[in-house]
């Protein structure tokens, strides 16, 4: 039993954080003393006097003696007491265990505690009467005071007066005289001094004799010139060595080039300068001149003077053929044509527009905008003098028109894309920051009435909320009377409206306002909605996926594609372009173009990546509008601030392994540049390959393809 | 993982040396290694990132090749250089202290002796190389020439600079090389086909040359140094090739006395035990001749042989003469005995040619083989010389302040056929339609002002216009006094854009217009057009005015017909059709190709514009002088 508790003691004990020990200690004798006690008697072997108190002595399974040693428990009197305690924390700076009670960690993974650092009175105290060696120094790993004996400080000075720190070095020793320079009394040889260091060497004389000799016969002359030794001339190449291998680094110095006719004595009188190209050689920079010399006639060789440069052109030909740089330049012998792309021939890729058929001639001022009906019988378009017309396209008729505002431009005019309800046409025309919705009054009744409906339809639900910050009103009746059913008015100008496929919702975007830029409005309900609590940089335009519920909103410089259904960002595309200014989505959905106001078109193919797939710039000035056509022909067409429209073949395949294939079809010239501005907007009959355009010079044209293409 | 390279160590950055550090690595001063660089051919380069290079820094700087500076530490000349800066110390310390005999020693005993032939060797491995590398060295050589010795030019260096022309118009004579050459205002161009090396060197006309102050002689000498080795080098082996010894007598006393080119005998190398002096011409002595005189110790042979017809029935007798004659005077100069006047009045001599088809001769030597040239006072007698003696005349005379070595002094000469006169009329003369004839042997005795009958005269141009051209051409057109033809450089080729000056006006008109066409509206259909109207030749002088007008830059549709007018719209339609496609179809291009084709685009609209500037100006010259 008792043995029992007593490892239930050393358990606990080992569960116990370190410190706790030390608060309650227990001294070796009253732990080891009963579990002495109670070991049995035939195991148990005398425990020899020389062990510590407390050993035991068990036999282990080979049957030898085993001591047991009891726990050595910390304290000032044990054996490890001595041992100098380390810090094992390394590198680590002291003040990161500022907070800490304890310094770092010995070699048994206890803590170090802080040693006490005294109150400011044991400071003065310490200073009143310093230990022996003390230097104020606080050592790291201990955090105590480091004291210095009285040898090391020794050898710390005679390290800073740069003397060797071992004691009793001497730098200087006597030199020991190995071999003396001392002359010794007493000779070691008493040989007399031999007469032939005396007297003259025969051989010498002989030697002397012998050159005088050969001076007196004239075999040697002194001091004579070297002959002048002509250059000798050899057959270098006599073993008929290779040509010089081509080398990439070998670039021979180019020969000058062959004079031409008009250096001359006598060049036919058309290479003469008139006095003009004379005066402009004359005042040319000697640098910037195609030649160095004026050509000039002489009708006989002994008139001709002597030239005053040549000297001169040798010399600037030396400087060229050791000064001046030499690369090796690839020299493009072909013909420029080629260099240009084979494309398609255009007449396979018809048909596409290629002349003006009609001129919708009456707005004053520019037209803005221009729209076809979802039928493709009308065309609706809005301009600058405030009215909303609609023409008959076949005729080029005038069949209505409103005034919407008085100063204030038509900026945008859209039919709702489709009649399914009973053929109601609707027309949104936007001017200023109120969107008006149009039942033109010239259809028939039944139609008038139907198209009324749909907008009326939602007066009940407008009441229920009206959060919004946008308001529906119904116009005076008189208004009505002349087709305008409703308006809407939001905070500020709008620029582009866009509907969704299903008629129901249309959005609107207005570009100057920071936060309440872009609206939903829902024409059932007659509700608007902000999508966005904050948008991102300065929305331009946004339009509706034709097929799935996705919003493209085109900002100045990315177009951010929403999931409206889910209500996340898909994804950012990144033109590259300064500033958007248009966009147009392919009917599939796929693919889109990007117009921007600095002269680029950018194709995105939304399933390669966000940067464009083809980046084209042919406008002289900025875009203004982009538009794919709707329909099944593969044509897309970009106007400009130049007056040009261009129209190009955009066939868009079906596998993913194709890229769409881009061919410019038609630059189409008709529009005049007015105040800067030349085309304004374009759009696509639905099903026809018909062009519309509104000009900045106030008049609307439309593009067919001419008849005698066809033959 | 790859080890990461260090920077610097690579590529550009360790290719290329700036020219500071290039001086630093050799240790020497700039003027030697500006001295080294023109021996040893080394040229800065043109590092394609010079920023990398530079080891970062943009600042503009000098590179070299690395490895060429590197070749240049083991130099044997950069020893030389260095022995004689060491020498110039010495010397120049004698002479400080006074020690003249000694200074005098050094100069005489020490002074280093550059080499260049092992560098000769090294630059051009093959004699074809060094061939190439010849047109500056003989522009150089023939510019020193000619220029005045002073205190930078030493006369030595002159004299040599001489001797290597004549050396080489030998050869070229000897050999019959030349091809064209072409009078410009700067000088004379001569071009040689040697190995198939097409050789063109320039030699200014004979003045005092006006010697500028802003230009380095140290370098130019540097130059001229190394051009006389590599000549000498390129004599050497030319000269042994053809058998003949090198370096060839040099006569002082001639060369002095103005013989020009006759100054140098070129000997046949020995075989057996003889040495050969060779005939100035091929049509020299026959191969029984030259056994003739095999066992003749030295037989020296003027060159200025005259090889006529009548004169080669008598030719072994007069050899034999001029033989003897030679070896008593050991001169180089002819001694000619004039054949009978008599019957040289009645015979002139014919040159027998090998012509070809198109009236162009098979060989160069052929040209003037069998004409006797008279030089008048006036005249350039260095090139005519040259250049008559390349092209197979051998028997020259000119007046005798001219210099030694003529053919003849004597004007009257009747042997003459031709002689080259370059100053105006004294009295206007008639030029008779029948100079051909005359040159075809039919001389009617006929004496007229200050003109021998029986021989031709004409204007040093025609020499030139003959070569260039590879036919003997009318004379007529280069009477004196009369106006010469327009001198063409023989090097201009005419491509299809260009200009052709000597193309008839009439059909440099149609081009005219078909080139203009194709500038403004221009299309192939219309030149068809234009061949099918002038077939019919009915509208031609209408179509012509309205070309005019559209040169003129006058509206189109001014006056002409209404079909005219409507065949142009349909024209200009089809055009601008096609003006856009092109449009489109540089749209479509990537910039860097587009950048491309526009440079190219324009710089052949820069040569088509030349093109119809001188076109323009010459129908305004034709319009003129109707």
């Amino acid at each position: 039993m008792e043995d029992d508790e007593d490892e239930e003691e050393e358990e606990s004990d080992e569960d116990e954080v370190p410190f706790k020990k030390v608060t309650k200690p227990r001294t070796l004798s009253e732990a080891s003393k009963p579990s002495a006690s109670s070991v049995n008697s035939d195991t148990e072997y005398q425990v020899d006097d020389e062990l510590p108190e407390g050993t035991r002595v068990v036999k282990d399974s080979a049957g030898n003696a085993r001591y047991i040693y009891p726990e050595i428990d910390p304290r000032y009197d044990t054996d490890d007491t001595d041992v100098e305690e380390t810090n094992t924390i390394g590198n680590i700076p002291l003040d990161k265990y500022e907070l800490y009670p304890h310094i770092g960690y010995d070699i048994n993974g206890e803590r170090i505690m802080r040693p006490a650092t005294g109150e400011a009175l044991d400071a003065l105290l310490e200073q009143i009467d310093l230990p022996k060696g003390w230097t104020g120094i606080i050592d790291k790993n201990t955090g105590k005071g480091l004291n210095l004996s009285r040898e090391e400080l020794d050898i710390l000075k005679k390290i800073t007066r740069n003397e060797i720190p071992e004691e009793g070095y001497d730098p200087y020793p006597d030199m020991v005289e190995y071999f003396t320079s001392k002359t010794e009394v007493m000779p070691l040889s008493s040989a007399p001094e031999p007469k032939r260091r005396f007297i003259p060497s025969k051989h010498e004389a002989k030697r002397v004799m012998k050159i005088v000799k050969a001076i007196r016969e004239g075999r040697i002359i002194p001091n004579k010139p070297k002959e002048k030794q002509e250059e000798q001339f050899y057959d270098i190449w006599a073993d008929n060595p290779p040509p010089r291998p081509d080398h990439i680094m070998n670039i021979p110095a180019p020969k000058l080039p062959p004079p031409t006719h008009n250096e001359s004595y006598n060049p036919p009188a058309e290479y003469l300068p008139t006095e003009k190209e004379k005066k402009e050689w004359e005042e040319m920079e000697p640098e910037d001149r195609d030649q160095d010399y004026l050509p000039k006639k002489y009708s006989a060789l002994r008139l001709v003077p002597g030239y005053d440069k040549n000297i001169n052109e040798r010399f600037e030909r030396c400087l060229d053929l050791y000064l001046a740089p030499r690369v090796r330049r690839k020299k493009l012998n072909i013909d420029p044509e080629s260099l240009l792309p084979k494309l398609p021939s255009p007449k396979d890729l018809r048909p596409f527009p290629t002349f003006s058929s009609h001129k919708f001639i009456g707005h004053i001022g520019k037209v803005r905008s221009v729209s076809v009906d979802p039928l493709g019988l009308w065309l609706a378009t809005g301009g600058d003098d405030g009215t909303v017309r609609v023409w008959e396209i076949t005729s080029g008729i005038e069949l209505w028109q409103i005034r919407l505002g008085q100063n204030e431009a038509v900026t945008c005019v859209r039919w709702r894309p489709t009649t399914e309800f009973a053929n109601a046409y609707i027309i949104a025309a936007s001017v200023g920051d109120h969107v008006h919705l149009l039942v033109p009054p010239f259809f028939p009744k039944s139609q008038i009435t139907a198209g009324m409906e749909v907008i009326q339809a939602g007066y009940g639900h407008a009441t229920a909320g009206t959060e919004s910050s946008a308001k529906w009103t119904k116009p005076p009746s008189t208004l009505t009377k002349q087709g305008l059913a409703l308006t809407i008015t939001v905070k500020a100008p709008i620029k582009h409206i866009s509907w969704h496929r299903k008629g129901d919702y249309f959005a609107t975007t207005s570009p100057n306002q920071a936060n309440n830029s872009i609206y939903i409005h829902h024409l059932p309900s007659h509700k608007s909605q902000l999508p966005f609590r904050k948008t991102p940089g300065l929305p331009q335009l946004v339009e509706f996926h034709p097929i799935k519920p996705h919003l493209y909103l085109a900002t100045q410089r990315h177009v951010r594609i929403y999931d409206l259904a889910k209500q996340n960002l898909l994804k950012v595309l990144q033109p590259g372009s300064k500033w958007i200014s248009s966009m147009s989505i392919h009917p599939h959905g796929n693919n889109i173009i990007i117009g921007s106001y600095d002269k680029r078109l950018l194709w995105h193919d939304l399933d390669l990546s966000t940067k464009p797939y083809k980046t084209l710039r042919y406008h002289q000035r900025a875009i203004r509008s982009v538009s794919f056509h709707m329909g099944a022909k593969p044509l897309f067409a970009t106007a400009s601030d130049d007056g040009t429209i261009q129209i190009f073949h955009g066939q868009v395949f079906n596998d993913l392994g194709t890229n769409p294939r881009i061919v410019p079809l038609k630059i189409l010239r008709g529009h005049k540049i007015t105040d800067g501005l030349g085309v304004l907007e374009i759009t696509w009959h639905d099903r026809e390959e018909w062009l519309f355009s509104a000009g900045a010079d106030g008049v609307v044209r439309m593009w067919q393809q001419s008849a005698e293409a066809w033959l | 993982m790859a080890k990461i390279k260090k920077r610097g160590t690579s590529g550009n950055a360790k290719n290329f040396i700036t020219r500071t550090q290039a001086v630093r690595k050799l240790q020497i001063s700039l003027p030697d290694f500006r001295r080294l660089c023109i021996f040893k051919g080394i040229y800065p380069r043109e590092p394609r990132n010079k920023k990398k290079a530079n080891k970062g820094n943009s600042a503009p700087n000098t590179f070299y090749y690395t490895k060429d500076i590197q070749y240049l530490l083991h130099e044997p000349v950069l020893q030389k250089f260095r022995d004689h800066k060491a020498f110039a110390k010495k010397l120049t310390k004698a002479l400080g202290r006074g020690e003249y005999g000694d200074a005098k020693r050094l100069e005489e005993n020490h002074k280093p002796v550059v080499r260049l032939d092992h560098i000769i060797k090294e630059r051009y491995p093959s004699f074809a190389d060094a061939l190439r590398d010849l047109d500056d060295a003989l522009s150089m050589l023939h510019l020193f020439a000619n220029l005045p010795s002073n205190e930078k030019i030493q006369p030595e260096i002159i004299s040599k600079c001489q001797k290597v022309c004549h050396e080489w118009q030998h050869f070229i004579i000897k050999t019959h090389t030349l091809r064209k050459s072409f009078l410009s205002i700067k000088g004379i161009y001569y071009q040689a086909e040697i190995q198939g090396q097409d050789i063109l060197w320039l030699v200014p006309y004979k003045f005092a040359q006006n010697v500028p102050g802003d230009v380095d002689f140290r370098i130019m000498l540097t130059f001229v140094e190394f051009y006389t080795t590599l000549l000498g080098f390129v004599m050497y082996r030319l000269y042994t090739l053809e058998n003949w010894v090198y370096p060839p007598k040099f006569d002082q006393k001639a060369d002095e006395a103005g013989a020009g080119l006759a100054a140098i005998t070129v000997e046949q190398k020995e075989t057996g035990n003889a040495i050969h002096a060779i005939e100035a011409a091929p049509a020299g002595p026959t191969a029984a001749e030259q056994g003739a005189i095999e066992n003749l110790p030295v037989v020296e042979v003027t060159e200025d042989m005259m090889k006529t017809t009548i004169e080669e029935k008598k030719v072994d007798e007069e050899d034999a003469e001029a033989e003897a004659g030679i070896n008593d005077t050991k001169n180089a100069i002819d001694v000619f005995k004039p054949i009978d006047a008599a019957n040289a009045g009645d015979v002139l001599a014919q040159p027998i040619l090998a012509v070809r088809e198109d009236g162009t001769v098979a060989e160069p030597e052929d040209l003037f083989k069998g004409t006797v040239f008279f030089l008048s006072r006036e005249t350039p007698r260095d090139p005519l010389e040259f250049i008559l003696r390349s092209f197979g005349c051998n028997s020259i005379g000119w007046d005798a302040v001219l210099g030694e070595g003529a053919f003849t002094h004597d004007p009257l000469d009747p042997r003459i056929t031709h002689q080259v006169v370059d100053r105006p009329p004294m009295v206007a003369l008639p030029v008779g339609p029948d100079d051909d004839t005359e040159m075809a042997g039919q001389v009617t005795a006929r004496h007229t002002a200050g003109r021998v009958p029986g021989r031709i005269y004409v204007q040093p141009q025609y020499v030139w216009d003959c070569i260039n051209a590879g036919k003997l051409l009318k004379t007529d057109v280069y009477a004196p006094g009369a106006m010469l033809p327009p001198h063409l450089s023989p090097w201009v080729k005419v491509d299809s854009n260009g200009y052709d000056p000597s193309a008839p006006t009439g059909l440099d008109e149609n081009g005219d217009v078909v080139n203009d066409m194709d500038v403004d509206v221009g299309s192939d259909e219309e030149s068809e057009a234009e061949v099918v109207k002038d077939a019919a030749e009915g509208s031609e002088e209408e179509e012509e005015e309205e070309e005019e007008s559209e040169v003129e830059g006058a509206p189109l549709d001014a006056a002409p017909s209404k079909k005219d007018n409507k065949r142009k719209s349909e024209l200009n339609k089809k055009d601008r059709e096609e003006e856009e496609q092109k449009e489109m179809a540089k749209m479509m291009m990537p910039r860097k190709k587009r950048k491309l084709y526009e440079k190219m685009i324009y710089s052949n609209s820069k040569k088509d514009e030349e093109a119809k500037n001188l076109r323009k100006k010459r129908k305004e010259l034709e319009k003129a002088r109707k």
